[in-house]
């Protein structure tokens, strides 16, 4: 059955770090029309370690759940290490995301895959 | 207890207390088989109430007892009447495969059977809608074959409500030989619905859109040797549909039915004026509200808004948590995360049918209801633009 854990609708109904960063490490947008999905996600790292993490966000309940787990998972880990949360670790804090909201909540790991290029190319720009 | 406001009555109804009293000795004491009545007095118990039910649902529809046909609700009769007139037609007087005429924004009772028609060699036209939510008769002219059956257009859209020129319609129909049908599931009983005045030659009505029990409805049948028998079986509904008769169903059908009568001219005017005040009410609150379909020919019930960035899933989830129960689309498809197929018929964008909100009013629902769902849905709108 398609229905969301009770873990889900609390964490969409009180979200956590929603709000923009500024003068961000990296950012990474994401726009979707047939998803109904604008999204954008903000992240700070210092010496190799993510710091803070916000998002704004335009989409569906488990989008929303997802961003505000990987939100507060971020800081404390290294980049090697925030690319390592994927949907099932995600899925897995919000007691399980319906399989057919798995798609549209894995625009919060895109999200956070661009933010993280972004960092990183900043980084070659300044090594180069 | 909770406070729980219910505006998805295009959903389904709460079955009037009235009705369950009227239903109640039929599961129990007066159980009998209504076909045996000729010899058996319980069945003849069965048999009267009916044949009462009958006349209640004709008194509705304007129609004779004779032409009102029991089923198990409007997929049913849709099926029904869609694949019985199209057959019989094909085989007995176009002696080809015969042609369908349909709207793109029908219920899936309609699309789906003219699907399976069509999957079987016949011919359907899915006539296309405006943004108004309304059929052009003239479109309807243009899809006519000589070799067209039968023209099938919904009396009121189920997501959007508009109200179709069904009469002018049928005018069309009958004047190149087809036959007419309406599915009439989500008028009948809210506005006034007579299959003469539609020039009908088939309706679909079904018990729970107005406070009757699920699992029943019929069809309005006007010449019995239009269409073959659906479900084939014994020799009830003048051998047309077989199984025995859900006598408790068609009893609440009855009930609801003659309920309905009473109430209509009072609840078309109650409901259309709680209808406009949540519109202007929540418009006055709410930026970038705009009505999805034509607001004037519209059954009172149903008022469908989209509501600018925002995506109606997490909305009708915060709704839920706050007690007020609505839909996106229609409940027969709330599963699907793929956009309402009426909205984007309409010529919404995917963003703007996924924007989209079903609040449908009924009997059971007050003034307070709708007050507080004016109080609530704003800061709920509130509180999703503040993420975005």
């Amino acid at each position: 059955m398609d229905k969301y854990s009770r873990a889900t609708i609390r964490e969409f109904m009180s979200p956590s770090n929603i709000g923009y960063i500024d003068d961000p490490s990296g950012m990474g947008h994401i726009a979707d029309n047939a998803d109904a999905v604008e999204l954008t996600f903000f992240i700070s790292v210092d010496a190799g370690h993510i710091t803070d993490a916000k998002y704004r966000i335009a989409g569906c309940t488990a989008l929303i759940s997802t961003l505000s787990v990987l939100s507060k998972e971020l800081p404390g880990k290294t980049i090697d290490e925030a690319l390592v949360l994927d949907m099932s670790y995600l899925s897995g804090l919000l007691d399980g995301l319906p399989e057919s909201k798995w798609r549209c909540a894995g625009y919060a790991v895109q999200a956070l895959h661009l933010a993280i290029e972004d960092y990183q190319s900043k980084g070659e720009a300044t090594a180069g | 207890m909770e406070r729980i406001v219910y505006m998805d009555n295009a959903a389904t109804t709460p079955v009037d207390s009235a009705v369950l009293d009227e239903m109640k000795p039929f599961f129990t004491e007066q159980f009998a088989n209504p076909m045996t009545y000729a010899h058996s007095s319980p069945g003849d118990v069965a048999h009267v109430a009916v044949e009462e039910a009958r006349v209640r649902v004709a008194s509705l529809i304007g129609s004779k007892p004779e032409q009102v046909m029991f089923t198990s609700g409007g997929t049913e009769s849709d099926n029904w009447v869609l694949k019985g007139t199209v057959e019989r037609a094909s085989r007995e007087r176009l002696h080809k495969p015969g042609h369908l005429v349909t709207a793109e924004f029908e219920h899936h009772a309609i699309l789906h059977s003219a699907l399976a028609l069509q999957r079987q060699g016949y011919d359907v036209t899915f006539v296309k809608v405006g943004h108004s939510g309304i059929v052009d008769p003239d479109d309807v002219r243009r899809a006519m074959r000589p070799t067209t059956a039968l023209v099938s257009i919904m009396h009121a859209n189920n997501e959007i409500g508009t109200i179709q020129p069904v009469a002018d319609i049928a005018r069309i129909a009958h004047e190149h030989g087809a036959l007419m049908h309406t599915d009439a599931v989500q008028t009948t009983a809210h506005v006034p619905v007579d299959v003469d005045t539609l020039g009908v030659d088939f309706l679909s009505v079904s018990a729970h859109k107005f406070n009757g029990p699920k699992g029943v409805g019929i069809l309005f049948v006007r010449d019995q040797a239009a269409l073959y028998p659906f479900i084939d079986g014994g020799g009830q509904e003048w051998g047309l549909r077989g199984s025995t008769h859900n006598v408790p169903g068609i009893v609440g059908l009855g009930k609801a039915a003659q309920l309905g009568k009473e109430r209509l001219p009072r609840e078309l005017e109650r409901l259309t004026m709680l209808r406009d005040m949540l519109l202007t009410k929540l418009s006055a609150q709410i930026d970038g509200i705009v009505v999805n379909g034509d607001m004037k020919q519209r059954v009172p019930q149903n008022l469908n808004i989209r509501i600018e960035g925002i995506d109606n899933e997490p909305l009708l989830l915060a709704m839920n948590e706050a007690g007020i129960i609505a839909a996106g689309g229609s409940a027969c498809n709330a599963l699907e995360t793929l956009a309402s197929h009426v909205l984007t018929s309409i010529g919404c964008d995917l963003k703007e049918a996924k924007s989209s909100l079903r609040l449908s009013l009924g009997y059971a629902t007050t003034t307070e209801d709708v007050n507080y769902a004016i109080d609530v849905i704003p800061g709920l709108v509130k509180f999703l633009r503040s993420m975005a």
